[in-house]
């Protein structure tokens, strides 16, 4: 039955300051890392962007968005520390807005970024947040200010399935399935960039700013030998007036932005939401001494429950199985008024652990209930036994569920996510609808350790060491997020916030029919 | 005493004297026009009446109505008020033709002292010095143009022109030279007849910087008469009284007597019985030279400052007399106590040349407290139109001495909550914060002359700040989504933004993202020094006023309007054809919507008009020539008129061309 959860810490205690001095110092260097991501090119290339009356990219997610509303961005630290760090944020920015009431994905390059060309990790920041919006079923803007693909880069941004040539595609698919797609033409719109604004439903332009065309003026001397500025080879009075290309001419930025929040208001209202939401209430167990009660070495077993009564509604929870294979947490809450069914580790999965969260994501899948996972997983557990009692089958069965459900999953990694474990918690290969990391977090296909460990035994200590230092490295959150392995590293503080704005942003697509693998029993 | 009285007036005077026959048990019958159905004054009364549409003329100016209206209602008196009919004398004898008593003079008094004229010629055989100025003979009362230009050929300047009928600054005009003359005396015309229905005028001397002292008198059927001392309303804006006081802060015991004992002698001589005013001018450094300026043979507006410091219910007494009673006191029986000090609020824009200003209020408190009197006609909800007299309400205060009334007026005037039509009240707060006033350094051209020295205090700048945090509210709902910090990752906010059309235009702002909250009526804010102070909030519709200091202010989300675009750019065929006319060159000024160039194509004429207010910068075609799709026919200059904001210097509507 639904209970409420108290908690177990004391604040005071050496144990508990000791987790709050480290979890604090992990957001502050985060805080850091994020408010210098978040000034994008050098402080040259920020005053001459701003010296030309343009906006920076953040002052235009601001000013298109709803005054006060709340801006769930998308992986801010995206290529950090990638390409000699110089593409803060990947160039682009990415994120769930609300405009006009609307949850509406929005995607801004950032011009102060290398003239906000696309490197191969803003191709795939670019994609990742349309594939945010399709699956969601978000309308798109796209605030385009970019010099098209970085050239030197050309063969791991032009050329593969899951390159430039996507965001076309993405955009034609989902204006195909009625996902609007709106572009405010801001700077460059260069090359195949020309094709964002020319691929959406509709477009604004700048005025003496925003320009579109196939081939700048340099590459065009270059090929027919005539000259021409770039205002008349593709401005804004020529797509408005001349060309056809754009449909609302913009008088400057903040105009533009009015446009394009004008158009966002003649869309169609959003469906209801699949599931209801209820009135909101706070956790009764104080949010802010997460920090204290959650160890931040996962290698530390703590009840997961700690984290469940932070950030559950009133901190009830109707758990399931709680008798049952408990080294998985499962049961039922709400966030911010949404419903969930919570997964939560709690130790290392065995067969009636995988088989209790199999259950338990039927249960969801069934009644239409979003799905969390709270993933702090070393792996499931081997042995002659275990493997004999079939732990790769039950194993499999979690995985299966977790892959076909139709309910949206979100993943929140708080410890560690080491093996198959990150396949049985829905990581980033199970499509969960977002995924995020807390900056204690560890990822990797096994510890760092253990890899070590393994080479040893196989008779190579040499590699088992440099494997060690080569798993540490990469499997902190700061080299995961950088690739886009995650949505973002999240302060744990926020994890209540940014689950309920998600859960929000998912309740605008319909649930799918519910389809089910075969089971190997 | 009358058992039902109708007060044919609206407004607060209407209100008043509903509140006197409250107290003395005496049913009051209101009357009203179609504006008013819902008025305080209606509310005031136990009864009321409807007159007619909302003009004056169809209906509180209209005799014939009100006093059909007195009759239907079965009221056995009217009681004018002061504007309106209180001083037409045909309405005293409509009144006394159907059996209703009159609360003023008679007619015959009436006709002798509300006609300046013929008042002043009384005046005079009373033996109340008078201004010099034309024959006041009232045998032979109607000047022509020639006669005033012929008395005034000799005369020391400046001159006074002013109607014989009513008051009020209406067809008064101040001729400093002859040359004016002829002009102003067809302007003063014009607006005494559009006033008063009568166009006769006088002229007399014009005394600079003088005071304007008047004496209260009351007089009865039975020969009494009694003075209630003087008011000093020497602070006056074209000749509109905005501050009144009694004292007058200039007259001592034996001048106050000289002066009441003089108004006292007219009215016996005139066999006034009813209040009324006797209008003095003084030297502004020798009051004890004072002339007979006129007699208002009604209430006035300022009567509220003689109740405080005398103590007598003037209205009570009106009432008294009307009914034949006698007036029960005697001169030795008023005594004056404290002073008394009243400040006209209109509903009008000081910062724009004092034009009325109207609209629905929005919200409406009125001060209380020690020694404070508000006499107002409206409430939250009124519309304030131009239909009537923008006077909204009267602030007085009442205490021991004057800088204690001056004080109690100014806070009153601070907690006075008129949220709506813009309000003069802040700029009498600044009138009262003037040296001079306080000093009683008094005349009444000291406002025209201090001119913008009487200084409101410019609003605070982060007032803007304050209305979007205000237009933001509360979240709608939990909903994380519907919450209004900014959150953002990273342990930052973004400051709400918002356009806000305020007082003074378009304007950008942030909500203060620190030092404010919302309390109850509004938002706690802490100023500079940790100060804190609230300032109110009263929504209206999809704005909010923010009220800071006293002073409201409105502020709405900007909107973007329809044709508010640039002007610049080139205008282009939009078909081919051949140019019948051109109508503009390079240079002129032309206005949206102008036609500068005809085209004709496919046996139509296609006028090719100006996108927005701007300057033509080059015409391309004449007149025969054929055009191509696309061809540019005139590139208009840079500027013009964006978001509604016009660009005055190119506006042929305001810019005057110099000769």
């Amino acid at each position: 039955m639904s209970t409420v959860l108290h908690t177990h810490a004391r604040p005071g205690t050496p144990e508990f300051e000791a987790n709050v001095e480290a979890h604090a110092a992990l957001v502050a260097d985060l805080h850091a890392r994020q408010a210098q991501a978040a000034l994008g090119g050098g402080e040259k290339a920020r005053t001459r962007h701003t010296s030309r009356g343009k906006l920076l990219p953040r002052e235009r997610v601001d000013r298109l968005a709803d005054p006060g509303s709340p801006f769930l961005e998308l992986s801010p630290l995206a290529a950090h520390d990638i390409y000699d760090g110089a593409a803060p944020g990947a160039g682009v920015v990415a994120g769930i807005a609300r405009v006009h009431g609307r949850e509406v994905i929005v995607v801004a390059n950032d011009a102060t970024v290398k003239g906000g060309t696309y490197y191969p990790l803003t191709v795939k920041k670019h994609l990742r947040a349309q594939r945010a919006a399709l699956e969601n079923r978000l309308p798109c803007v796209y605030l385009v200010d970019s010099g098209g693909a970085f050239l030197p880069m050309q063969d791991e941004v032009f050329p593969d399935r899951e390159h430039f040539g996507r965001i076309f595609f993405n955009q034609a698919n989902m204006s195909a399935q009625g996902i609007p797609q709106i572009a405010a033409v801001m700077g460059s719109c260069t090359a195949g960039g020309a094709y964002v604004p020319a691929m959406s439903d509709e477009t604004v332009i700048v005025r003496n700013q925003g320009t579109i065309f196939l081939g700048g003026p340099p590459l065009v001397k270059a090929a027919t030998g005539e000259e021409v500025t770039a205002e008349e080879l593709g401005g804004g009075e020529l797509h408005a007036k001349t060309s056809g290309v754009v449909d609302h001419l913009a008088e400057d930025d903040d105009h533009a932005l009015r446009i394009v929040r004008s158009i966002v208001g003649t869309l169609p209202s959003k469906p209801d939401a699949p599931w209801e939401r209820k009135p909101a209430e706070p956790p009764t167990v104080d949010e802010a001494t997460l920090y204290g009660a959650v160890p931040p070495d996962s290698k530390t077993p703590y009840d997961p429950r700690e984290i469940v009564a932070r950030i559950a509604d009133g901190s009830r929870f109707h758990e399931f199985k709680a008798e049952y294979g408990t080294t998985v947490v499962t049961g039922f809450a709400h966030v911010h008024g949404h419903p969930v069914g919570i997964v939560a580790n709690q130790g290392i999965l065995f067969s009636e652990s995988s088989l209790k969260a199999a259950h338990f994501v039927e249960l969801c899948d069934q009644r239409g209930i979003p799905l969390l996972f709270l993933q702090n997983i070393t792996g499931f557990m081997v042995g002659r036994e275990y493997e004999a009692g079939g732990i790769a089958k039950d194993g499999a069965k979690l995985v299966a569920a977790v892959s076909t459900t139709r309910v949206p999953k979100l993943t929140v990694i708080v410890g560690g996510s080491f093996g198959a474990g990150n396949y049985g918690m829905c990581g980033r290969a199970y499509d969960p609808r977002f995924l995020w990391t807390w900056p204690n977090a560890r990822i990797s296909v096994m510890g760092g350790e253990q890899a070590a460990t393994v080479m040893t035994e196989v008779g190579q200590p040499e590699v088992g060491a440099q494997l060690k230092e080569q798993y540490e490295r990469q499997g902190h959150p700061y080299y995961a997020t950088a690739r886009l392995w995650d949505d973002g590293v999240i302060d744990p503080l926020d994890t209540r916030r940014v689950v309920g704005l998600a859960l929000g942003a998912c309740a605008n697509a319909p649930l799918a029919p519910r389809a089910t693998p075969v089971f190997r029993m | 005493m009358f058992s039902r009285v109708l007060i044919a007036n609206r407004g607060e005077i209407a209100v008043r004297v509903a509140r006197t026959l409250r107290r003395l048990g005496i049913e009051s019958v209101a009357v009203y026009s179609d504006a008013d159905a819902d008025a305080p004054h209606v509310r005031a009364a136990d009864r009321a009446v409807r007159l007619g549409p909302a003009p004056a003329a169809e209906s509180y100016l209209n005799v014939e109505r009100v006093v059909a209206a007195a009759v239907a209602s079965g009221a056995e008196a009217v009681h004018p008020g002061y504007g309106f009919l209180s001083e037409r004398a045909d309405f005293v004898r409509a009144c006394a033709a159907a059996g209703i008593a009159f609360v003023g003079p008679s007619p015959e008094a009436m006709a002798l002292l509300g006609d300046k004229i013929a008042a002043k010629a009384a005046a005079e055989a009373a033996g109340v010095p008078v201004v010099p100025g034309t024959d006041s003979d009232p045998a032979r009362p109607a000047l022509t143009d020639a006669e005033i230009v012929d008395w005034a050929a000799g005369q020391q300047l400046p001159l006074l022109l002013k109607a014989a009928a009513g008051g009020g600054g209406k067809g008064m005009r101040v001729v400093r030279s002859l040359d004016e003359l002829p002009e102003a005396l067809t302007a003063a015309r014009r607006e005494a007849s559009g006033a008063f229905g009568d166009d006769r005028l006088l002229v007399e001397r014009y005394l600079e910087r003088s005071r304007h002292i008047e004496v209260q008198i009351v007089g009865d059927a039975h020969g009494g008469a009694i003075h209630l001392g003087e008011r000093e309303c020497s602070l006056q804006r074209r000749h509109q009284k905005v501050i009144e006081e009694a004292p007058s802060p200039v007259v001592d015991v034996a001048l106050r007597a000289r002066m009441g004992e003089a108004a006292c002698a007219l009215a016996r001589a005139a066999g006034y019985a009813g209040a009324g005013t006797v209008e003095l001018i003084a030297e502004h450094d020798v009051p004890s030279s004072f002339y007979f300026l006129e007699v208002n043979a009604r209430l006035q507006v300022e009567h509220p400052v003689t109740e405080l410091v005398t103590g007598v219910d003037l209205v009570e007494l009106q009432l008294r007399v009307a009914a034949g009673e006698p007036l029960g006191l005697a001169q030795e029986d008023v005594t004056l106590r404290g002073h008394a000090v009243e400040a006209r609020v209109y509903a009008e824009d000081p910062a724009n040349g004092f034009l009325p200003s109207t609209g629905r209020i929005v919200a409406y408190r009125e001060p209380h407290g020690d020694g404070i009197r508000v006499d107002s006609g409206v409430a939250e909800g009124s519309e304030v139109t131009s239909s009537y007299d923008p006077m909204l309400a009267k602030v007085i205060a009442h205490g021991p001495d004057r800088a204690a009334a001056l004080a109690g007026v100014d806070r009153a005037l601070r907690d006075l909550r008129v949220v709506g039509p813009t309000t003069n009240a802040p700029y009498l707060r600044a009138l009262l914060a003037r040296p001079e006033v306080r000093e009683a350094a008094l005349d009444t051209e000291l406002i025209e002359r201090l001119g913008e020295a009487i200084a409101v205090p410019a609003a605070d700048p982060a007032l803007a700040g304050l209305a979007v945090a205000a237009l933001l509210g509360s979240p709608r709902s939990d909903d994380p989504w519907d919450s209004l910090d900014g959150w953002r990752l990273g342990g930052v906010r973004a400051p709400a933004r918002m356009r806000l059309d305020g007082a003074d235009g378009e304007v950008s702002a942030d909500a203060p993202s620190v030092g404010v909250r919302l309390v109850p009526g509004g938002l706690g804010t802490e100023g500079e020094g940790g100060v804190a102070r609230v300032v109110e909030v009263y929504p209206d519709g999809e704005a909010v006023w923010l009220v800071d200091d006293g002073v409201p202010s409105r502020w709405a989300v900007a909107v973007d309007r329809a044709g508010a675009r640039s002007a610049g750019g080139s205008l282009d065929a939009p078909m081919p054809g051949t140019v019948i006319d051109v109508r503009t060159e390079p240079g002129a000024t032309v206005a949206e919507g102008d036609t500068l160039v005809v085209l004709e194509s496919m046996k139509m004429e296609l006028a090719i008009q100006a996108p927005a207010d701007g300057v033509v910068a080059d015409v391309f075609v004449a007149t025969g020539d054929r055009v191509a799709q696309s061809q540019p026919l005139v590139a208009l200059a840079e500027g013009g008129v964006r978001d509604g904001v016009g660009i005055s210097d190119t506006d042929p509507r305001t810019s005057e061309v110099p000769a």
